[in-house]
């Protein structure tokens, strides 16, 4: 339990130390967002402007009222709104993509690399990581397909019962078992890509494979370590909202953005600090060295060497 | 009444010297068949020492419950008073269950336009429903099985057994009385339009073969359409349920009798008076609470039965059906019956939000927040149909709109009273729901498609039904609140129940109640609200305000002393005429409220101030629910961009939250 702790602690170090990343990331966030709302904002504007009724939403929310504006037939389909949001949504997870080999090149080395060797150790292994997510894909997609028509299949027998609370309990049970398998392929597949990046792997199948062994091995540990870091992410959320809800007058619009703001950088920096525990745990794995050797690639890139990394709050190699 | 019992003793001294001379068992039997008829004037299920309506019907039925098969098998017994003034040669009959067959007209309609509970995407056997009649006698003229024959009145589908009729070979005279007696089986589907069985639970609705409704000089038996509910006469109930002794079971009217049979069994008996249909749940898992309501004409015990997970919410149903039984005596009248039995149904069933004569299912959930008020809600709509619907028995397949439509509006009435008018359905976190925007947004999209005065079955489509028959018509009575004033509407309801009640009747006695007591022609709001399309939509369309003097080069303008030309134009996008009032806000705090009858397409009102007009807005009370667009009923000068920025800012954490999850679990 004191090692699992460690784990996080150090997670939270490297996360802190490049807090900048996220910082970067949620701008871009932001941003992206912003682009992706203006059909919808556009709409409300257009409505609400001039409109004496719109206090009841500024003040207060009338669900009536929101229905109404979203049910006249001006406002148009749901699609006109919601399709750029997808668009945007799905720019920020591509760029995610893009960027993410250079913050792992962050957590893994002791200093701050250059703009130059964040983009270009992005360009190097863009590819190596299209070809994870397409294992990704097919092992998440696999596994969480059969797990949820098990979920379905589950809850559906669960309502023939005579006991209302059942199908309730059954939802809960399954989908927490369907969270945490998936959490442990999202564990083996982030620590398959600090191996992709660390190591510069051509084959990226080597690196699944790695990372399989360290997650089978420490299967307990990292689940451990995402599962209290998500949860805290949850409080964090769970918290914002409630502030939101208790202290920000409904017409202080101001107030909510930065409220929303803050919770979704404690949001998105909880996703940060597991890859930076994935890491941390890379490389006290590395340090102690058999795994690595064992499947080091015969063709590396001259210009990567393999970082060393202090020993993490007393986990000392062996 | 006093004819009922003149009749009683003509025919018991006459047949006096037949009973005395103890002739032969033949002559005895026809004797119990001519005494048997006499409709009972008891008053056991009411509080009243008189009958309340003119009975017409009593059924007697003996019925035994299969709970494992889900059918039942009766036995009824049927008399018929005669009072329609003329000779009746033939009786038309409900088998509702019948309803639930893949080719009848209810599956049909439901498939094409949609029903409350089920598309019917795919046919499953569990689905249907039947009541099958075994055997039909008519006492006195023998076993008239063979020559029924199933009528289709309304659309002429051949394969729809809904309504029955039997010819008799002799007509029942003005006066008379005839009696059936009918053996049936009954097969319940799994829960269809709140009948029938979910698991271990049953609701036994339409469950028995029921006499249609000789009203205004023909007889009104419609098949049973996936819109529409039902019609009957008034009269005494006693049933007889034969179940498992491990149900708990609740019924219409009160229990009389219970006996624990040696098979397991126990056979309950229920007697009501001045109902119009029985209706019986059963379930091994009921909780009950038992509660009383003291009510104008005396004590009303009322039973919750409430599901297990529920139990906790029982205080809460309580509260709202005191509350609602406390409200409508208030305002319309007395309740007049002994009982009132709450059913929590079961979950997930399509058996929630139904009423019965002294009987009303809920609806809720076990997780169900205190500031969302839907089973509040239910429960109080529910029982404002014992009311509109129970009492005031209006012709349900014909006019919809007179028990569901008249029961929205009182619910609004109630609910805002109870909760709040913006907060009548929704207060939680900041978000809220008043029941009246709740009505008008159940028919703003459907507003120009069917008038109110509509056969049930014949609305273009459920949503249209739903929309009109109770959102319109809740929006067209709260929009008369203004005309005639919202006391006068209250007065016109507690005269319209108590006159009508325990009757059927018509729209235009509802309209002429209202007329009358309002003391106002309203054909004209009539003719275009209940008869009429008329779309109601009114708009300020543009407001300005310019210097007098513009033509000067060098004018300043100054706050409170440069003289602005102002304009205001409204338009009326709609063809619903309404006389409407505007408020007109100028910048220096002066309001002016201006008429307008709304004759024209357009008005247009001008004034010459040292103030700039800052808004206008029609309907500044907010008394007309009947506007199809309430945001464009104003107009503000200046823009006022922090309503769309903050549902901007709504969405765009949805936004980014989603992105972040995206990512997160893909890159």
């Amino acid at each position: 339990m004191k090692e699992d702790t460690n784990l996080i602690l150090a997670g939270l170090r490297i996360a802190s130390r490049h807090k900048r990343y996220i910082f970067w990331f949620w701008l871009l966030n932001l941003t992206l967002a912003e682009f992706g709302t203006a059909a919808f904002r556009n709409r409300l504007h257009a409505v609400l402007d001039h409109s004496l009724l719109a206090g009841r939403l500024l003040y207060g929310f009338d669900r009536g009222v929101y229905l109404e504006m979203v049910a006249r037939p001006e406002w148009g389909s749901s699609r006109g709104s919601a399709v750029p949001a997808m668009y945007f949504a799905i720019l920020f997870f591509l760029v995610t993509l893009f960027c993410m080999p250079g913050v792992l090149d962050a957590y893994t080395s002791e200093g701050r690399p250059s703009r130059e060797d964040f983009f270009r150790c992005c360009g190097r292994n863009v590819w190596k990581f299209v070809r994870v997510l397409l294992f990704y894909g097919i092992v998440a997609g696999l596994i969480g397909g059969a797990l949820f028509s098990g979920h379905v299949a589950l809850v559906k027998a669960s309502e023939k019962s005579a006991y209302e609370l059942l199908p309730f309990y059954t939802h809960l049970a399954t989908l927490g078992i369907i969270f945490l398998v998936l959490t442990v392929i999202r564990v083996w597949f982030d620590l398959a890509q600090v191996d992709v990046v660390v190591r510069d792997q051509r084959a990226v199948r080597k690196s699944l494979a790695a990372a399989f062994r360290y997650t089978q091995q420490n299967l307990i540990a990292l689940l451990a370590a995402y599962v209290i870091i998500c949860v805290l992410g949850l409080a964090v959320l769970a918290g914002g909202i409630w502030v939101w809800h208790s202290f920000v007058p409904s017409g202080n619009v101001l107030g909510a953005f930065v409220v929303t703001q803050v919770m979704l950088v404690l949001w998105l920096g909880m996703r940060f600090w597991q890859r930076a525990t994935a890491a941390a745990f890379y490389m006290r794995q590395a340090t102690v060295g058999a795994p690595v050797q064992a499947t080091a690639d015969p063709a590396p890139s001259p210009e990567v060497t393999l970082p060393v990394v202090p020993p993490v709050n007393g986990a000392a190699p062996a | 009444m006093s004819l009922c019992r003149t009749f009683t003793l003509l025919l018991v001294t006459s047949l006096a010297p037949m009973l005395a001379v103890a002739q032969t068992a033949e002559a005895e039997a026809a004797n119990a068949a001519v005494v048997a008829p006499l409709i009972p004037d008891t008053t056991l299920a009411i509080n009243s020492s008189a009958p309340l309506s003119q009975r017409v019907v009593a059924y007697n039925i003996d019925a035994k419950y299969d709970a494992v098969k889900h059918t039942l098998d009766g036995t009824e017994l049927l008399t018929y008073h005669n009072l329609t003034g003329q000779p009746l040669d033939r009786f038309p009959f409900h088998l509702y269950l019948n309803a639930f067959q893949p080719k009848a007209t209810w599956v049909r309609e439901a498939k094409a336009i949609g029903s409350r509970d089920t598309r019917y995407e795919e046919w499953e056997e569990k689905d249907r429903g039947s009541d099958e009649i075994k055997s039909f006698e008519v006492v006195g003229m023998g076993d008239l099985t063979s020559k029924l024959e199933f009528l289709q009145p309304d659309d002429g589908n051949k394969d729809d057994k809904t309504v029955v009729q039997v010819v008799l070979p002799k007509a029942v005279a003005p006066g008379d009385y005839v009696q059936f007696k009918i053996r049936f089986h009954d097969e319940f589907p799994e829960t269809q339009a709140r009948s029938g069985w979910n698991r271990d639970f049953v609701l036994g609705g339409q469950w028995f073969p029921k006499v249609g409704v000789f009203w205004h000089g023909a007889w009104n038996c419609h098949q049973y359409h996936a819109t529409t509910e039902f019609f009957a006469d008034f009269g005494v109930y006693d049933v007889s349920l034969t179940l498992p002794q491990y149900e708990v079971v609740g019924a219409s009217g009160v229990r009389v009798k219970e006996v624990r049979n040696s098979d397991g069994t126990q056979t309950l008996t229920y007697h009501g008076d001045d109902i119009h249909d029985f209706a019986w749940t059963a379930s091994p898992r009921y909780r009950v609470a038992e509660d009383t309501f003291q009510g104008a004409m005396g004590t009303v015990q009322l039973r919750l039965m409430m599901q297990p997970a529920h139990w906790n919410q029982e205080q809460r149903h309580a509260k709202i059906l005191k509350e609602s039984l406390d409200h409508f005596e208030r305002w319309y009248g007395p309740y007049p019956y002994k009982t009132l039995t709450l059913v929590d149904p079961e979950p997930d069933s399509a058996a929630s939000g139904m009423e019965y004569p002294t009987f009303i299912t809920g609806g809720t959930t076990w997780w169900m927040p205190a500031g969302i008020y839907e089973p509040e809600l239910v429960v109080e709509h529910e029982f404002g149909h014992q009311y509109w619907y129970g009492m005031v028995a209006t012709n349900e397949f014909e006019d919809a709109w007179m028990d569901e439509g008249i029961n929205s509006y009182t619910e609004v009435k109630v609910m805002d009273s109870i909760f709040g008018r913006d907060t009548s359905i929704r207060n939680l976190f900041g978000a809220t729901l008043g029941e009246r925007e709740d009505q008008r947004l159940f028919y703003i999209d459907v507003a120009d498609l069917d008038p109110m005065a509509r056969n049930a079955w014949q609305y273009a489509n459920s949503h249209s039904y739903g929309g009109v028959t109770y959102g319109k018509t809740a929006c067209v009575l709260l929009t008369l609140e203004k005309v005639v004033g919202e006391d006068t509407m209250r007065n016109a309801l507690h005269t319209y129940f108590m006159r009508y009640r325990f009757t059927h009747p018509t729209k235009e006695d509802f309209l002429k109640t209202i007329e009358e007591i309002s003391g106002k022609d309203l054909r004209w709001y009539f003719n275009q609200a209940v008869y009429g399309t008329q779309v109601f939509d009114y708009e300020v369309m543009q407001i300005s305000s310019d210097p007098v003097n513009w033509y000067e080069k060098d004018l300043k303008e100054k706050k409170g002393e440069t003289l602005y030309e102002s304009r205001v134009l409204l338009h009326r996008k709609g063809d619903f005429i309404f006389p409407v009032e505007v408020e007109i806000r100028f910048d220096n705090g002066e309001k002016l409220r201006e008429q307008w009858d709304g004759q024209d397409r357009w008005a247009k009102f001008s004034y010459q101030k040292k103030a700039k007009v800052e808004s206008a807005e029609i309907d500044p009370d907010h008394a007309i629910h009947l506007d199809r667009d309430n945001f464009n009923n104003s107009r503000t000068m200046e823009p006022n961009k922090t309503p769309a920025r903050k549902l901007a800012n709504y969405w765009s954490f949805l936004v980014q939250f989603f992105s972040q999850f995206l990512a997160g679990w893909l890159a």
